[in-house]
């Protein structure tokens, strides 16, 4: 197996990935704002967190640099790792799909409300999962957001949006 | 202490019909809102605290225990079958517990999860008659420094849970750790990594919806991904759960945990400011360094569910000790308490021992009380509750992430927390993929506020002098302990990684 496949490797790029985000915060402690007559500074926790970061980061750098030089194929390290290529990997090109919806349920969240957003999402996610019971995934979607809402706002007298349902909110107080 | 009145107390409780019906109620709720990820017990307390206005002293503080014990254990409902905790105090409970549904022992977990809980609070309870006065003067000596310190102890316990790769833990810990330094500064309030104008990181990520994206969003998309690969396995929905209770040969072997659980739950709660989610981490850090087999800890072991869950319950007896005794609230839910009790014309605190000592008996019987209705709760909705994990993972997937989402809203009805749930669960996603664990995480975000927080507070008093901790015999326990623990548990994980390298090759050359 290609060395770059393995989990070995997967290590290496993950380390370097914190090593930049622990190098990136650490450059933007130093503009914190300093304040008088006090012995601890607002930078010098992130600071020591990105120190303690960016040291253990470096050393999962070295451990995987010395395990893709002397590793066998009987190690551990040696197995695959897990992909990201969405191209090949239809799985991940569905977990990305449902990021993507998450991400639309919160940029629409406001504006339709949670019981239109929760219907939508649960319901294209059990098309695409493969569901095809068709009355039974109607009545999920539906009933789920909208139990959960009732209990939300009956029971536990929070607020959630309601976009154009609006009028639930009404009849249900009426009741 | 006053045998005769302690027993004459326990009966005006027990016999007391209004009583047992508030407590009972308090108690079913608590399990069903426990178990709604986003719902803490606080929440439950502070919603159902308006009910009790109109009642006596004894059956309103029942209503308002039972609601807290059955939060408790309400919590580790949704850690143990849909991978999110329901409450940050659970939050452990899922390293071993979501591993044993996947076995398909969601009952059995349940069971075991609600007998430690049981025991766990009975233990709590127990120590609070008989020991409160001692436990809270030594809770009082408690300032910045010893709590600084007790929150390192706390972080030794990452090297416990980092599984394979320490250092990967380690890096895990510390991104946790930085993640908690976003917002504003608690001392000077000098904005860090943001700036004024983006107000939904004023206050930091904030926890709960932290939580439940790193575990239940991101545990969701991995669901699908391997649904669509075909690798997606039903549980099986056929456990049979012949006792809701956890058989003698598995209380053989989880009553250790269960009993160390309990005492260091206690007294972490007995300890202002530090509740039921430090408590779950110690104690599971803790049993898992004294275990004969390390190994299994986080593959599904009831070992794992018992220490966590005794801990959160004895949390509750542990926080009624400042409560009772001197006046201070243990956690955010005995501060409701004490606000109960205000209103109801008695002020606790040393005084109350004295004019108030039968009130106290009732209290302490009280929180005995909602234990076991919490107890029968459980075992009346046990199988109930282990019928979830049997629903067709093609619907339960949605349904879960559905009421995440709601879950991360609700905190503070703000759709950007919703935001930071589906970030952090993207984060997740990948970390888990590439195998970076994801709890310890989930402790440097319990514990570094509480560190840094201390940590510049005892700084501060000590004029900038850190070495005068030194000085501290509470804090240098702490420490000395921290430092064993990172020991021992290195120790024990290469051994664990050397057996495990040993293993594969045998199997390889087989």
């Amino acid at each position: 197996m290609k060395k770059t496949k393995t989990q070995a490797f997967a290590n290496l790029i993950g380390s370097l990935i914190f090593i930049a985000l622990g190098a990136w915060a650490l450059t933007q402690t130093y503009s914190f704002q300093e304040v008088k007559n006090t012995y601890v500074q607002a930078a010098v926790f992130p600071q020591i967190m990105c120190v303690g970061m960016l040291i253990f980061a470096i050393i999962l750098l070295i451990q995987s640099i010395i395990k893709l030089m002397t590793m066998d194929e009987n190690d551990p390290l040696a197995e695959p790792a897990a992909s990201i290529n969405f191209i090949k990997d239809r799985g991940v090109l569905a977990a990305l799909f449902v990021m993507l919806l998450c991400v639309l349920f919160v940029m629409f969240f406001k504006s339709l409300g949670y019981v239109i957003c929760g219907a939508v999402l649960c319901f294209v996610i059990m098309v695409l999962i493969g569901k095809r019971n068709w009355l039974q995934m109607a009545l999920v979607s539906i009933l789920v957001p909208l139990g959960m809402w009732l209990v939300f706002y009956k029971v536990l007298t929070v607020n959630i949006p309601m976009g154009p349902l609006q009028f639930l909110r009404d009849l249900v107080d009426m009741i | 202490m006053n045998w005769s009145l302690l027993a004459s107390s326990y009966g005006a409780v027990f016999g007391n019909v209004q009583v047992l019906l508030m407590t009972f109620l308090g108690a079913l709720g608590g399990v069903l809102l426990g178990a709604i990820p986003g719902m803490t017990a606080t929440m439950g307390v502070a919603l159902l605290i308006p009910f009790s206005f109109g009642m006596d002293l004894i059956p309103s503080i029942g209503l308002l225990l039972g609601i807290y014990c059955g939060g408790m254990y309400g919590g580790s409902i949704s850690a143990i079958l849909i991978h999110a905790p329901g409450t940050p105090a659970a939050a452990a409970t899922l390293l071993d517990g979501y591993p044993m549904c996947q076995k398909g022992q969601a009952g059995k977990a349940l069971s075991v999860a609600m007998f430690s809980s049981f025991v766990g609070g009975v233990i709590g309870a127990l120590i609070m008659t008989f020991l409160s006065p001692i436990i809270a003067d030594m809770a009082m000596n408690f300032g910045p420094g010893e709590m600084f310190m007790l929150a390192v102890f706390g972080l030794s316990v990452i090297v416990a849970i980092s599984g394979k790769s320490i250092a990967k833990g380690l890096v895990s810990a510390f991104f946790g750790m930085l993640l908690c330094t976003v917002g504003l500064d608690p001392t000077n309030g000098i904005p860090r990594f943001i700036t004024y104008k983006q107000t939904g990181l004023l206050e930091g990520f904030q926890f709960i919806p932290t939580l439940i994206g790193l575990f239940a969003v991101a545990e969701v998309i991995a669901g699908v991904e391997r649904i669509i690969r075909g690798e997606e396995k039903q549980e099986s929905s056929h456990e049979k759960i012949t006792n809701v209770l956890p058989d003698w040969q598995t209380i053989k072997q989880i009553w250790p945990n269960i009993l160390s659980g309990g005492i260091i739950g206690t007294f972490i709660g007995a300890i202002p400011g530090a509740g039921g989610d430090i408590a779950v981490f110690v104690s599971y850090g803790f049993n898992k360094s004294l275990s004969k087999h390390p190994e299994l800890w986080g593959t599904g072991i009831p070992n794992g569910v018992a220490s966590t869950e005794s801990a959160n319950n004895g949390c509750s007896g542990g926080a009624m000790i400042p409560l009772l005794s001197l006046g201070v609230p243990g956690d955010s839910v005995t501060a409701i308490l004490l606000g109960a009790f205000i209103m109801k014309g008695i002020q606790p605190g040393p005084m109350m021992y004295i004019s108030e000592l039968p009130t106290v008996y009732k209290v302490f019987a009280a929180l005995m009380l909602a234990n076991l209705a919490m107890l029968v709760v459980g075992c009346l909705g046990v199988r109930f509750f282990a019928k979830i994990v049997s629903v067709e993972k093609k619907m339960l997937y949605p349904i879960i992430l559905v009421i995440s989402l709601l879950g991360a809203f609700s905190i503070n009805k703000n759709v950007f927390d919703v935001g930071v749930c589906v970030v952090f669960g993207i984060i997740g996603w990948l970390m888990n993929k590439y195998e970076f664990p994801l709890s310890p995480i989930l402790l440097a975000l319990i514990l570094g506020p509480m560190c840094e927080k201390n940590f510049v507070r005892y700084m501060n008093i000590q004029r900038g002098n850190f070495f005068a901790i030194f000085t501290s015999p509470i804090a240098m326990v702490f420490l000395v302990v921290a430092v064993a623990t990172i020991l021992f548990s290195i120790y024990k994980q290469s051994k664990i990684n050397k057996r495990e390298a040993a293993h594969k090759a045998a199997q390889k050359a087989q």
